[in-house]
C-alpha cells in the first residue's frame, strides 16, 4: 500500500454466471494517487470485476467502495458521475460524432443537455460550449488529434480511437479512470504516447487502474499490481517483488515470461 | 388548384409526425412502431374534445365542445402518458428488434382496442364532425379555408423545423446522439441512458400527437381503416430518404415522399377495374424506395452533418460524409 487514502476498495466482491464463479471473494484496494495494475490470465475475472466495480453488472454479494461512499449495484452512470470513468475493451468511440463532439462529450457538462436549457436558455449553453471549447482545443492538441477533429470518430483507425478514447477521458479529468487493456492493438510509438498520457492523468489528480496483458507496460507504469486468477486476487505487491511470488509465477507471469 | 393545397397540407401535416419519428430514430436509435398510434390518438382526442356529445348509435368519450385549439393541446398532453407508458416498458432494458417488436404489440394492442371497444371511439366506424375548425373565429369563408389551413400547417411545421434544429444542433442533441451510437459509453461517461431515451421518446410522441391534431382538421373525420400499421412505413420512408438525424432533410424527405409517390401513382390506370391498385402500387413503392435507400445511401439524401463545419462552396449533401479536414474553415454549426 503506498501512501494515499483507499480511492477505490473492493471488498468480497463475488459474481457467478450459472455455476460457475466469475469473481469469487475478490478484495483489493486502490490507494488514492496511484496507479494500479490489475493482472491475471485469461478468464481470470478482471474484466467482470471492473464491470462490477463500474456497476456494468450486478454482483451477488460484496462491496464497492468509491471515494468512501458504498457503489456496489449502483446504476453505471451514477458511479460515473461520482467520477470514476471506465473504458472497454475495444474502443467504443460515438462513430457518427466528430472527434471534437466526442472529446467535449467528455467533459460532462450534463446540466446542459436537457430540452428545457436548450429551448429556453440557448444563449447562457452557447456561452459556455464555447468556454470549453478552450479546454477541447487543448486536449485535441495535446493528442495531435487537429488533423482529424471535424472527422467522424468511426472513420478513424484503431490507433486513432484509442487516442480519442484518451481524449474523453482526459476531458472528464475523472477521481479514477479504469483502462481496460487500453494497449490492445497499439503499436510501440502509440503505446508511449498512452504512457505519457496516463502519466498525466496522475498529474492531474486522478487515480488509474489499468487492466492489461502486457507485462512490460505494466512493469513501467504501475506502481502497484493486483493480481486475479480464477476469480480472486492471489496477490498485490510491487511488480518486483510479485515476480518471485510462487502463486503469481504459477498462475500467470511464468507463462508469458517472454513476451 | 384545390388539389395542390390540400396535398401540400397533408405534407406539412406529415413533416411533423415525420419530425417526431426522426427524434425517435434519427437521434435516439429506436425503432419505434406504435408512433402512428400516437397520431391516431391525436386525431380521435381531438375530434372527440371539439365536436360535441355523440349523437346515437355513435358513441365516443369525451364529447367535449372545446375550442381546437384548446383540444389541439389537451390531445397532446393525453397522449403523453400513454407513451410513457409504453416508452418506460420498451426502453428500460429492450433496444433494436426486441424493442421494435414490443412498440409493435403496443400499437396492436391500441388499435384492437379502438376497433372493438365502441364506447371509445365509436369502434370500427370511427368519428367524425369536425368541419373546418377555426373558421368561425377567423371569419373564414369555405372558399379561403383551405388556404387557411395550408397556411396554419405550413406556419406550424417551420416552428416545429426552427425548435428541432435547435435542439439538433445543440448538447441535448450531442448526447442522444451519443446515446444512439454507444450507449455503454454514454453510460460510462455519466448520462442516463433510460431517462434520455424515455424524453426523446415522450418528444417525438408528442410531435406525433400534434401532427394527429392537424390531421383531425384536415380529415374532419376517423376510423381504424386510417391508421393501418403500414402507415408507418410512408414515415420512415421519409426520414430515410431525407437523411435520418438531419432535420430539414426529414422534411424534404417528407415532400419528396409524399407528394412525390401521390404524384407518381395517381395517373396508374385501374388495372383489371381495381380502383385499389393505385394505392396499393404506391405501398409496394414505398417498400422498395426503402430497400433502394438502405442499399445505396442510407444516410439519405441530406446526411446529418451534427458539429461538423459549414465548409464554404458546396451545400452539406455533396461533400463527402466522412468530413474532411477544414479545419481552417472555421466555424461549427450554431450553437455546438
Amino acid at each position: 500500500m503506498s501512501g494515499g487514502a483507499a480511492m477505490l476498495e473492493v471488498s468480497a466482491l463475488t459474481k457467478r454466471f450459472g455455476g460457475v464463479k466469475a469473481v469469487d471473494d475478490c478484495s483489493f484496494s486502490v490507494a488514492e494517487g496511484s496507479v494500479v495494475g490489475l493482472i491475471g490470465p485469461n478468464g481470470a475475472g478482471k474484466s467482470t470485476t471492473i464491470d462490477l466495480v463500474s456497476g456494468f453488472s450486478r454482483a451477488d454479494s460484496g462491496s464497492v467502495r468509491f471515494a468512501g461512499a458504498e457503489v456496489v449495484n449502483h446504476a453505471p452512470h451514477r458511479i460515473s458521475r461520482l467520477g470514476l470513468i471506465r473504458t472497454f475493451q475495444a474502443p467504443r468511440e460515438w462513430g457518427s460524432l466528430t472527434v471534437q463532439d466526442n472529446v467535449a462529450l467528455g467533459l460532462r457538462a450534463l446540466a446542459r443537455e436537457t430540452i428545457l436549457r436548450n429551448l429556453f436558455a440557448a444563449r447562457s449553453v452557447r456561452r459556455a460550449e464555447r468556454a470549453d471549447r478552450l479546454r477541447v482545443d487543448e486536449i485535441i492538441e495535446q493528442f495531435q488529434l487537429g488533423g482529424v477533429r471535424y472527422d467522424r470518430a468511426s472513420t478513424l483507425s484503431g490507433g486513432q480511437k484509442r487516442l480519442v478514447e484518451f481524449a474523453r477521458v482526459a476531458a472528464a479529468e475523472p477521481r479514477l479512470v479504469i483502462l481496460d487493456e487500453p494497449m490492445g492493438g497499439v503499436n510501440p510509438v502509440l503505446g508511449e504516447r498512452m504512457s505519457e498520457a496516463i502519466r498525466q492523468f496522475v498529474v492531474r489528480g486522478s487515480t488509474v487502474v489499468i487492466v492489461e496483458h502486457n507485462m512490460k507496460f505494466i512493469e513501467e507504469t504501475c506502481d502497484e499490481v493486483v493480481v486475479m486468477d480464477l476469480g480472486r486476487v492471489i496477490a498485490q505487491g510491487h511488480y518486483s517483488s510479485l515476480r518471485d511470488d510462487e502463486r503469481v509465477v504459477a498462475a500467470y507471469l511464468g507463462s508469458v515470461d517472454g513476451e | 388548384m384545390a388539389y395542390w393545397i390540400s396535398i401540400l397540407t397533408e405534407a406539412c401535416i406529415f413533416s411533423i409526425m415525420a419530425l417526431g419519428v426522426n427524434v425517435i430514430w434519427g437521434w435516439a436509435g429506436d425503432f419505434d412502431l406504435a408512433i402512428y398510434g400516437y397520431v391516431a390518438l391525436g386525431v380521435y382526442l381531438t375530434i372527440a374534445m371539439t365536436t360535441g356529445p355523440p349523437v346515437a348509435p355513435a358513441e365516443y368519450i369525451l364529447g367535449w365542445h372545446l375550442p381546437y385549439l384548446v383540444a389541439v393541446l389537451v390531445a397532446v398532453a393525453m397522449v403523453l402518458p400513454v407513451a410513457a407508458i409504453v416508452g418506460s416498458i420498451a426502453l428500460r432494458n429492450l433496444r433494436e428488434i426486441y424493442f421494435a417488436i414490443t412498440t409493435l404489440g403496443a400499437i396492436s394492442v391500441l388499435y384492437v382496442v379502438v376497433q372493438v371497444y365502441t364506447p371509445l371511439f365509436n369502434g370500427f366506424n370511427g368519428i367524425a364532425g369536425l368541419v373546418t375548425p377555426m373558421a368561425g373565429t377567423f371569419n373564414l369563408s369555405y372558399g379561403n379555408y383551405q388556404y387557411f389551413l395550408l397556411g396554419f400547417c405550413a406556419v406550424l411545421m417551420l416552428i416545429a423545423v426552427v425548435v428541432l434544429q435547435r435542439l439538433s444542433a445543440s448538447p441535448y442533441g450531442r448526447a442522444l446522439r451519443s446515446i444512439r451510437d454507444n450507449e455503454q459509453a454514454a453510460a460510462a461517461f455519466g448520462r442516463s441512458v433510460f431517462r434520455a431515451k424515455l424524453t426523446a421518446y415522450l418528444l417525438g410522441a408528442g410531435l406525433a400527437a400534434f401532427g394527429g391534431s392537424l390531421f383531425a382538421a384536415y380529415l374532419g373525420a376517423f376510423n381504424p381503416s386510417a391508421w393501418a400499421p403500414q402507415e408507418i412505413l410512408t414515415l420512415y420512408a421519409a426520414v430515410l430518404v431525407g437523411g435520418r438525424g438531419n432535420v430539414r432533410g426529414v422534411v424534404v424527405g417528407t415532400f419528396i415522399v409524399y407528394i412525390g409517390f401521390i404524384e407518381l401513382t395517381r395517373y396508374l390506370p385501374n388495372v383489371g377495374g381495381n380502383t385499389e391498385f393505385g394505392p396499393s402500387a404506391r405501398e409496394f413503392l414505398i417498400g422498395a424506395l426503402i430497400v433502394v435507400m438502405l442499399k445505396f445511401r442510407p444516410q439519405g439524401i441530406f446526411p446529418d452533418r451534427h458539429g461538423m463545419p459549414r465548409a464554404w462552396g458546396a451545400p452539406g449533401w455533396l461533400r463527402p460524409l466522412a468530413g474532411t479536414q477544414v479545419d481552417a474553415v472555421g466555424e461549427q454549426d450554431a450553437g455546438s
